[in-house]
């Protein structure tokens, strides 16, 4: 098992706690994301992007030239208005960026689908919150199979382009939500499964010294084998046909997100249409010399 | 091209408006979703098009007119926007802040202005309007729609030289609206609406303004003298009837707003615009084989074989159609008892 990834703050001494890994560093403001690229840079390790926890909508945040260089994951509460938005595009596209939305808000839906026809490479951040399943499941239709050109707008064209009919797809990664991949540090170093259980401060360790073989660490062992349970306590998602690709991430939270079953089983059907596609476009074409 | 709605509403009442029944027949908060903008203007780049009109009712009454303008013109459409200018102050600040950098070959605001003494407005729009024109000037044009012989057109040409507008005037006829009471112009009376063109010659030719003829205009009402004036300005003339595409907020496609109740569709049922053309083609086919053209003459004329042109705009045919005894083919006869359309 490779190592996962350590997101944390861009602490000096935090980031010097630990050598040779892939970091991901959290600022709360773009202007800090020079910076904190420059200190995984000084501390030996290999940054991989700098989350951007930003309070302000997308729109109105003010992205410079020199930052060009830094890939950034800008997580928003909403794009805000195109007016403002549009004074920045190209300086937009020419970045190394993907910019994540709230997926429980319609409006992000709508910014998502803006976005991503501009050129904007985005990602829908999926199950905080009660999910509007049918605007959902346009959005990721579109996504996947619209006509033009446009950006991914993750998870959907992450889903659609690995999806495998005999394999299961855990894709909580394209929004660091998978224990296999990214574990999350606060500033004094504690562990955490996931970016939820960061902020509701439920640590797995005191540090990630602790954690020397992630697969044989109990907690992050038993977090990836939880989907077995669902078939033990017979619940109804282990006998959805959506689980392949959504293994019960959104049973019983509460949130009111009974649609899931449709979206997911419309999701495979648009996964289906997608992989014919690629086949269809290898079979058709003229001979190669 | 495409004509996209963006909104139902409209906040003036000219007495020749071919949108009324449109309008209408709409809820009052018809706004375009941003959803189904970014489905138009996807459909409409799948098809190669690469000009789209905004139209209302009044579409700089959308809340989001400004954005969807930017938004256009970022999916590289040249954008043009039929308005009447009368907006209020701070929807002009907004077009003030974020349109006055855009290159004016991109994005025109074809402004439809009244003739004030004839069909006058109240002080405070004329106000709005001319706020608007010294803000977005060099980005708009003047239109004007004819529905009366007496009509002037010295004050387009005062606004143009006041506002430093472009130089080019659109001359629109007001024709009849199938079951509706609006003004317009009788086929008899439009060799007089020509001369009346032609009468501004030396104003049109003194401040290089250029007249541009809107749908409708039988080739057969200009002489050799007037077509040839024109061509000077605009090169080839078209005198057809090929609509451009309307699309309303709730995604219906139909021919023109004289004709928008006759053979609607959603663009749903389409995948590009060439269907949507072909669709048009067939009703102007069915149509013109029940009736060629508006004149009598119009029966075996060489220019209207040729297609040069289109014998008159088929809004006036559909009224003919709907003002007689029910004796055309019965797919019409049911088109237009479907909607209503029936003497």
């Amino acid at each position: 098992m490779n190592l996962p990834r350590i997101v944390c703050p861009p602490d000096p001494g935090l980031l010097q706690s630990f050598v040779d890994r892939t970091v991901l560093v959290r600022v709360p403001s773009l202007g800090e994301a020079a910076a904190a690229a420059a200190r995984v840079g000084q501390s030996g390790n290999r940054l991989l992007c700098v989350i951007v926890e930003s309070d302000s909508p997308l729109a109105d945040l003010d992205f410079q030239e020199d930052q060009k260089a830094i890939p950034l994951a800008v997580m928003a509460p909403s794009t805000g208005q195109f007016r403002h938005l549009a004074r920045q595009l190209d300086l937009l596209r020419s970045f190394n960026l993907r910019v994540y939305l709230p997926g429980h808000h319609a409006e992000n839906l709508v910014g998502l689908r803006i976005l991503s026809s501009v050129g904007i490479y985005t990602c829908a951040v999926l199950g905080n919150g009660s999910m509007d399943w049918e605007a959902l499941a346009d959005l990721m239709t579109y996504a996947v199979l619209e006509r033009v050109p446009h950006a991914a707008i993750e998870p959907f064209n992450f889903i659609a382009s690995r999806y495998d009919p005999a394999a299961y797809l855990e894709w909580g990664g394209i929004f660091f939500d998978d224990p296999k991949t990214y574990l999350h540090l606060d500033g004094k170093g504690r562990v955490a499964l996931s970016p939820a259980e960061l902020r509701k401060k439920q640590f797995i360790a005191q540090s990630i010294a602790e954690i020397p073989e992630p697969a044989e660490f109990p907690a992050i062992r038993e977090r990836l084998q939880a989907w077995r349970q669902y078939f033990l306590d017979n619940h109804p998602c282990a006998s959805c046909p959506g689980w392949k690709i959504c293994l019960g991430r959104f049973a019983g939270d509460g949130l009111g997100n009974q649609g899931c079953a449709g979206f997911f089983l419309e999701m495979l059907e648009v996964a289906r249409q997608f992989k014919n596609r690629q086949t269809q476009a290898e079979e058709f074409r003229i001979w190669q010399p | 091209m495409a004509n996209i709605l963006l909104t139902t509403k409209c906040n003036r009442s000219c007495p020749y408006c071919f949108a009324r029944q449109e309008m209408s027949g709409s809820p009052g908060d018809s706004l375009l979703s941003w959803e189904n903008l970014i489905y138009i203007a996807d459909f409409l780049q799948a098809s190669g098009e690469q000009q789209i009109s905004l139209l209302g009712g009044e579409p700089t009454l959308h809340p989001d007119c400004v954005d969807f303008i930017l938004y256009l013109l970022e999916r590289d459409f040249r954008v043009m926007v039929f308005t009447n200018g009368a907006l209020s102050p701070s929807r002009l600040a907004e077009f003030k802040d974020h349109l006055t950098e855009v290159n004016p070959e991109r994005l025109t605001f074809t402004v439809n202005l009244n003739d004030p003494v004839q069909t006058p407005a109240s002080r405070e729009e004329m106000e709005r309007i001319h706020r608007f024109l010294s803000v977005m000037g060099p980005w708009a044009m003047p239109g004007f729609n004819i529905y009366r012989l007496d009509f002037t057109l010295d004050f387009l040409f005062d606004a143009i030289n006041r506002f430093g507008m472009k130089r080019h005037v659109r001359l629109g006829l007001c024709h009849p609206v199938p079951g509706q009471r609006t003004g317009y112009l009788r086929m008899e009376d439009l060799s007089r609406v020509v001369r009346r063109i032609y009468s501004y010659r030396q104003q049109f030719d003194a401040f290089r303004v250029s007249p541009g003829l809107d749908c409708g205009f039988p080739l057969c009402q200009f002489n050799d003298e007037e077509l040839g004036w024109l061509h000077r300005h605009r090169g080839l003339i078209q005198f057809g009837c090929g609509p451009a595409v309307d699309i309303s907020p709730d995604m219906s496609v139909y021919y023109c707003f004289p004709l928008s109740r006759y053979r609607r569709k959603s663009l749903f049922e389409f995948d590009s615009l060439a269907q949507i053309d072909h669709h048009f083609l067939k009703i102007r086919q069915e149509m013109k084989a029940e009736i060629p053209g508006v004149y009598g003459e119009c029966d075996g004329c060489r220019y209207l074989e040729e297609e040069l042109c289109a014998g008159g705009g088929l809004c006036r045919v559909l009224n003919r159609f709907v003002d007689e005894a029910p004796i055309r083919l019965p797919e019409i006869e049911h088109e237009l008892a479907k909607n209503r359309l029936s003497s």
